[in-house]
């Protein structure tokens, strides 16, 4: 087990220099390393290591990988493709043995990727330990591993503390709140035209006692629909209300959000670290989401992660490349910068935490649930939203009705 | 067209028939080096379906280009055969998959989903501890590993257990060289990776205490099966249950009380996609309404570009009017735009509260374009008409100006009015003169799942359905609903490509018969 | 609406500027007038939403479904950081793409319109309605038996399989029999036959005929189906995203459609400097086609 802290902190020094001087740090690097055994033996390797990556994540991985190639010296290529790309093509392309090797992912694909034998399983052994306990359960599966966690993301209340300088307590103090700014929006949440947007709204609905499934004593869901009943109903008449009184609107797209928070048209936005870098220089403050109804307003939790294909030729490259270098803090802290993504490795986090905001999404996601990985959610999901948006829009007279239709769909299309 | 001209081009030319006959033979030995190229390629890769296919490809064109008897083919040859590699092939294996289960859950072959399951159902021993892990090899060549369990050296391999190996050396709580062993290095062990990946090492005698195997060759962990595969008997077993799972029609593995395991793979299930396909209660409703919108939708588009592109067409098609060439450019504009940009573009414009069409041209009105049933219907077809005027202009700024002249003379002197000379002789001259392309601008609008898609997203929905289809649904993008394609359900590309085949079948046949429409107007005209 | 005619009688040759100049106010206003008036409502309608794509792409920080103030604030930054993206290569694949396909396409497609007009055989027909059926397959699904049938030509030889140009461009060279075979067919036929008839006497073999004297003369509609075929190259991504899995091999359709696909990830911007950019070598192209448009669909469409 020494070894393997040792051979970390050798990467960890080969990282930090690629990651200061743009590839001269190779040779400089060795000289201290205690593990040159292992750079020297392995120089000439055959391999090569293919990974999907999206724009976001390409320049961070690229570091990873620049490090990974001077001490083993096998080749890594990156392939970008559009992160709503990977999953259909991963499952189309893996079975014919033209995939990656590894893929970027999120954890919610993982009930499908499963049931398509797709994706292998990866041992992390006591490096487990080493993840915040949440994102390495969202990328397991009846007892087995199947992707290293990289960031945890959750929404969480977004306040312009100039506009309103104090965090809000219930909802209706966040609409007083808002009211008293004297702005055009009280707050903002992003939704998709009829489409609606369940996941931005999620928090508020779990705060009336309404989760989507029911959940399993360790976390991970069985898939029994527990978002209708007295509870369910609760919520969508409370959208009904709200959308009466303009409070929500299904117009409001995230560019729309974004940019009237952006411009100081509201104090408060629900949203998450990825809407930051639009805000440029206002004063902020993240605050967990205000709660409507009666229960704390959960968040659901993203787990971004790295997945070996089931096909995979270079499997233990692969492993090798994830399991001992793309979990080093400096990897994992890389590809914070490169993304706004609170990392999933404890001592990352914790570095990044030095930022308030940062530190603001990571409380917030403490009392976060991970988003349902089974493949049942890909029914929910489209019915949900879209009648949140009819409920909201004012298009069912009846919300409860309305609620209660969607339940029945929900469960005739799970079968 | 005239006489002179075809002399000029004869003279001009001046070319003898040797030159001609020279330029074929090159032309075809150099398809034929490619194509023997393409041959032995395809042997050494066993591809046997490929080598096949050149091989017949290779021979026609010989035949066809040295042969008298062929004529028309000699011209037909090139494009026919991209035609029949990459179209024909296209639909013919869409049209296997139809009849194959092929989807979430049959993804795969049968090869490839046993060692999933296998792979899936291996659990690490519980409180096991993580072994630093050296890769060796016996003298007689068999790979093992070295391990480091409290502090001791263990070596064995895939027969021998686990066991001590006194000599052996650590250096920093690793193994580093064993008596009688060899220590692989890294490359090797990359060279050899799926030899060290797929190796299981017993902890002892006992199968049931399990076995060892990395992933990464430095880090050893203690497994046990919990699926066994019996490759003679084609069953697997489960280790803790004893329940023994095997093969059935559905490309799964199935217990004896019905029970499956997850992943299965790919086999053919005859018609049953086809029946599945008209089989759901659910979708009785909303299939009649979506077919009627599809029919609506395919033939309002082509209606309404057509009427506008020929109207504006026949308004520029005066030499008199100055600037003309400005105006045709710019109303090329929306056909320079790419299909899915363009309506993204709308989409963002028509929104309800913040569009530039309600905020702007409308002066803050809340007109609900693309949630309302009807607007919906109508913003779509008006984006479309945006897309797809510039095309139907081009076409009959062209047509218009071919129409014979004296036909209107004659009009003129039997006295007839514009309305009248136009309905009965420019619209008809011009249907017939496009008709081709209106059927093809049909089928393709029939099957307009880009502009569905990016626009409406079919949306809004059906109040009074039960799956998630709404009123500007096509045929297309219910498909891809009910195949599951939208992630709403399990994927099947066997019942999608059913699907897509009745669909063609459907606009194949509407156009043949609009097409033989159109070829009895032409030999009235 | 018989305008055409009446210019067509009144003698084409006339000046235009002389023609303005002698007519009353109220007949310009009668005959030309309004079509002033329609052609600048239609080109308001054609050309909207292209001006709020060129504002987006101006402005520095407009989303474009939040920003609704026209040029509100130009600059040039989103069309500068074009430079650090692969934009530019991607313009070159798609021109190289876009121009290989039109070539192909005129070529075979010619060919193959050549015959259907001039020899008779068997299954002629047939065959001309089961081109323009073919290609009403719904698209859809193609990726899957594509993405199959690639890598195993790449097997055998890797420039036609996965992630090659050469590739896609085979691809869409499956399409070069199909509607644009029609239009080409149709203009053939207005060519007259005795021309044909000539050359043979004179003792010119058909592929003397069909190259020196046909080609010749249909050169406009040539014209036409290489612009066709390059503008639906152009904006194709659904198969060019498939077979084209490394960046630097991607068109600007693929290309674009990621900067837009992830709405977290939306650089609109970046996005529409982009669109506006790609936009221009179709319009060049049509610009310089422009005579032989308006020429080359004349003739050809009137026996369809």
């Amino acid at each position: 087990m020494r070894r393997s802290i040792l051979l970390a902190s050798a990467l960890a020094t080969t990282l930090a220099l690629t990651a200061c001087g743009s590839g001269e740090g190779t040779a400089g690097g060795s000289g201290d390393e205690p593990a040159d055994d292992a750079a020297s033996a392995t120089a000439q390797a055959s391999g090569s290591l293919t990974v999907w990556v999206d724009e976001t994540r390409e320049a961070a991985v690229e570091q990873a990988a620049a490090a990974f190639e001077d001490e083993t010296g096998v080749d890594v290529e990156l392939v970008q493709k559009n992160f709503e790309d990977i999953r259909a093509d991963f499952l189309a392309q893996v079975p014919t043995g033209e995939g990656p090797d590894i893929t970027v992912g999120a954890h919610d694909w993982l009930g499908e990727f499963t049931a398509n034998g797709v994706v292998a399983p990866i041992e992390l052994g006591d490096k487990a330990g080493d993840f915040i306990p949440v994102s390495v359960e969202a990328f397991t599966q009846d007892g087995q591993v199947y992707g290293l966690p990289y960031a945890i993301e959750n929404i969480a209340l977004i306040r312009n503390t100039e506009l309103a300088p104090e965090a809000p307590k219930t909802f209706d103090d966040m609409i007083a709140a808002g009211e008293k700014a004297g702005t055009k929006f009280p707050f903002l949440i992003q939704s998709d035209g009829d489409k609606g947007d369940p996941y931005t709204y999620y928090p508020f609905q779990t705060s009336f006692g309404a989760p989507v499934f029911e959940q399993n004593d360790d976390g991970s869901y069985r898939p029994e629909l527990a978002l209708g009943g007295k509870a369910g109903e609760a919520y969508a008449t409370w959208l009904g209300e709200q959308g009466e009184a303009g409070n929500l609107s299904t117009d409001i797209s995230y560019d729309i959000a974004v940019e009237a928070f952006a411009k100081g048209r509201s104090p408060f936005v629900v949203g998450g670290p990825w809407m930051l870098e639009k805000f440029g220089d206002l004063d902020l403050a993240v605050d967990p989401v205000p709660a409507p109804g009666g229960q704390p307003a959960q968040p659901f939790a993203g787990v971004q992660g790295f997945y070996v294909s089931a096909q995979s030729e270079n499997a233990l490259l692969a492993n090798d490349f994830l399991v001992n270098s793309m979990s080093t803090p400096q990897a994992q802290t890389a590809l914070f910068e490169a993304g706004g993504r609170p990392p999933a490795l404890v001592e990352a986090a914790d570095a990044a935490s030095e930022d308030p905001l940062v530190a603001g999404f990571r409380e917030v996601g403490a009392t976060a649930v991970p988003m349902p990985s089974i493949p049942e959610m890909g029914s929910v999901w489209s019915f949900w939203g879209v009648t949140e948006a009819s409920i909201i829009s004012g298009k069912a007279d009846d919300p409860a009705a309305a609620w209660d239709k969607m339940v029945s769909d929900i469960e005739g299309s799970i079968g | 067209m005239s006489r002179a001209r075809y002399q000029g081009a004869v003279t001009g030319s001046g070319t003898r028939p040797g030159a001609g006959f020279a330029v074929k033979l090159v032309l075809v030995a150099l398809v034929d080096a490619l194509g023997v190229f393409g041959v032995l390629a395809a042997w050494r890769a066993g591809s046997w379906g490929i080598l096949a296919a050149t091989v017949a490809l290779l021979a026609a064109a010989n035949w066809v280009y040295f042969t008298k008897r062929s004529l028309p083919l000699k011209y037909i040859l090139p494009g026919l055969a991209f035609l029949l590699v990459y179209q024909v092939y296209v639909v013919g294996y869409t049209g296997y998959v139809a009849f194959t289960n092929y989807g979430d859950g049959h993804n795969s072959t049968k090869e490839q989903a046993v060692d999933a399951l296998l792979v899936q159902n291996e659990r690490r021993v519980e409180g096991s501890p993580a072994l630093p892990l050296t890769v060796v090899e016996s003298s007689a060549g068999d790979l093992g590993f070295a391990v480091v369990s409290g502090g001791e050296a263990e070596v064995g391999t895939a027969d021998e257990p686990l066991a001590a190996a006194p000599g052996a050396t650590l250096d920093g709580g690793v193994v580093t060289a064993v008596p009688g062993w060899t220590v692989l290095d890294r490359a090797t062990v990359l060279q050899r990776q799926d030899e060290v990946t797929t190796l299981r090492v017993p902890v002892s005698a006992d199968a049931a205490d399990g076995s060892v195997r990395t992933q990464d060759a430095r880090t050893g962990y203690v497994f046990q099966p919990v699926l066994v595969y019996d490759e003679a008997a084609d069953t697997m077993t489960d280790a803790t249950t004893g329940v023994v799972y095997t093969p059935n029609d559905e490309g799964q593995f199935a217990s004896a009380d019905g029970e499956t395991l997850p992943v299965g793979w790919r086999v053919t299930v005859g018609f049953e996609n086809f029946a599945t396909a008209f089989g759901d209660d659910r979708y009785a409703g909303p299939f009649v309404k979506i077919l009627a919108w599809t029919f609506a939708f395919a033939l309002l588009s082509v209606v309404t570009t057509f009427a506008l592109g020929m109207f504006l067409a026949m308004v520029f098609n005066d030499p008199r009017l100055r600037g003309r060439k400005v105006y045709r450019t710019l109303m090329i504009l929306p056909y320079a735009m790419p299909g899915f940009l363009a309506a993204l573009l709308w989409a963002g414009m028509l929104n309800t509260s913040f569009g530039v069409v309600n905020q702007v041209l409308l002066g803050g009105a809340s007109v609900p374009w693309l949630t309302d049933p009807w607007l919906a219907k109508l913003s779509v077809l008006g984006v479309n008409l945006w897309l797809g005027f510039p095309y139907m202009f081009l076409i009959c700024t062209g047509a218009l100006q071919s129409l014979p002249g004296d036909v209107y003379e004659a009009a003129r002197i039997d006295g007839a009015g514009r309305w009248r000379t136009w309905r009965s002789i420019t619209m008809p001259l011009l249907l017939v003169a496009t008709a081709p392309l209106l059927i093809s601008s049909f089928a393709f609008n029939f099957n307009n799942f880009t502009l569905i898609k990016m626009l409406t997203g079919g949306g809004p929905r059906f109040d009074d359905a039960s799956v998630p289809l709404g009123h500007t649904d096509i045929l297309i993008s219910m498909v891809y609903n009910v195949s599951g394609l939208d992630g709403s359900a399990p994927r099947d590309y066997g019942l999608a490509s059913a699907l897509s085949i009745v669909i063609f079948v459907v606009v194949g046949v509407v156009s043949a018969v609009a097409f033989r429409q159109t070829r009895k107007l032409e030999e009235l005209s | 609406m018989t305008t055409s005619t009446q210019a067509r009688t009144q003698g084409l040759a006339r000046d235009p500027q002389q023609l303005r100049h002698r007519m009353p106010a109220g007949r310009w206003a009668r005959e030309l007038g309004w079509r002033h008036l329609v052609g600048v409502v239609a080109i308001l309608f054609a050309v909207f939403p292209i001006v709020y794509v060129v504002s987006a792409s101006l402005s520095s920080t407009g989303t474009l479904t939040g920003s609704n103030e026209l040029f509100a604030d130009v600059s040039g930054a989103n069309y500068a950081a074009l430079g650090a993206t692969r934009f530019w290569t991607w313009m070159g694949n798609t021109l190289v793409i876009g121009v290989a396909t039109a070539l192909g396409t005129v070529l075979m497609g010619a060919a193959a319109a050549y015959a259907f007009s001039r020899f008779r055989f068997a299954g002629r027909r047939p065959g001309l309605t089961a081109l323009l059926i073919i290609q009403m397959f719904p698209q859809m699904l193609a990726f899957v038996a594509i993405f199959l049938l690639l890598i195993s030509l790449g097997e055998v030889v890797p420039a036609l399989g996965l992630n090659s140009k050469l590739a896609l461009i085979c691809v869409y060279l499956g399409g070069a029999l199909g509607v644009n075979t029609f239009l080409m067919y149709g203009f053939f036929n207005t060519v007259p036959r005795e021309l044909d008839e000539a050359a043979k006497i004179d003792g010119a073999t058909h592929a003397q005929t069909y190259w020196t004297i046909i080609l010749r003369l249909v050169t406009p509609i040539l014209a036409v189906v290489a612009l066709l075929s390059f503008i639906s190259t152009f904006g194709e991504f659904i198969i060019a995203r498939v077979v084209l899995q490394s960046e630097s091999n991607w068109t600007l359709a693929v290309g674009l459609y990621g900067w837009v696909s992830s709405l977290l990830e939306a650089n609109w911007g970046l996005f529409a400097a982009g669109a506006v950019l790609s936009a221009i070598p179709v319009l060049a192209l049509f610009l310089f086609l422009q005579k032989y448009i308006v020429g080359g669909l004349t003739a050809g469409s009137v026996k369809g």
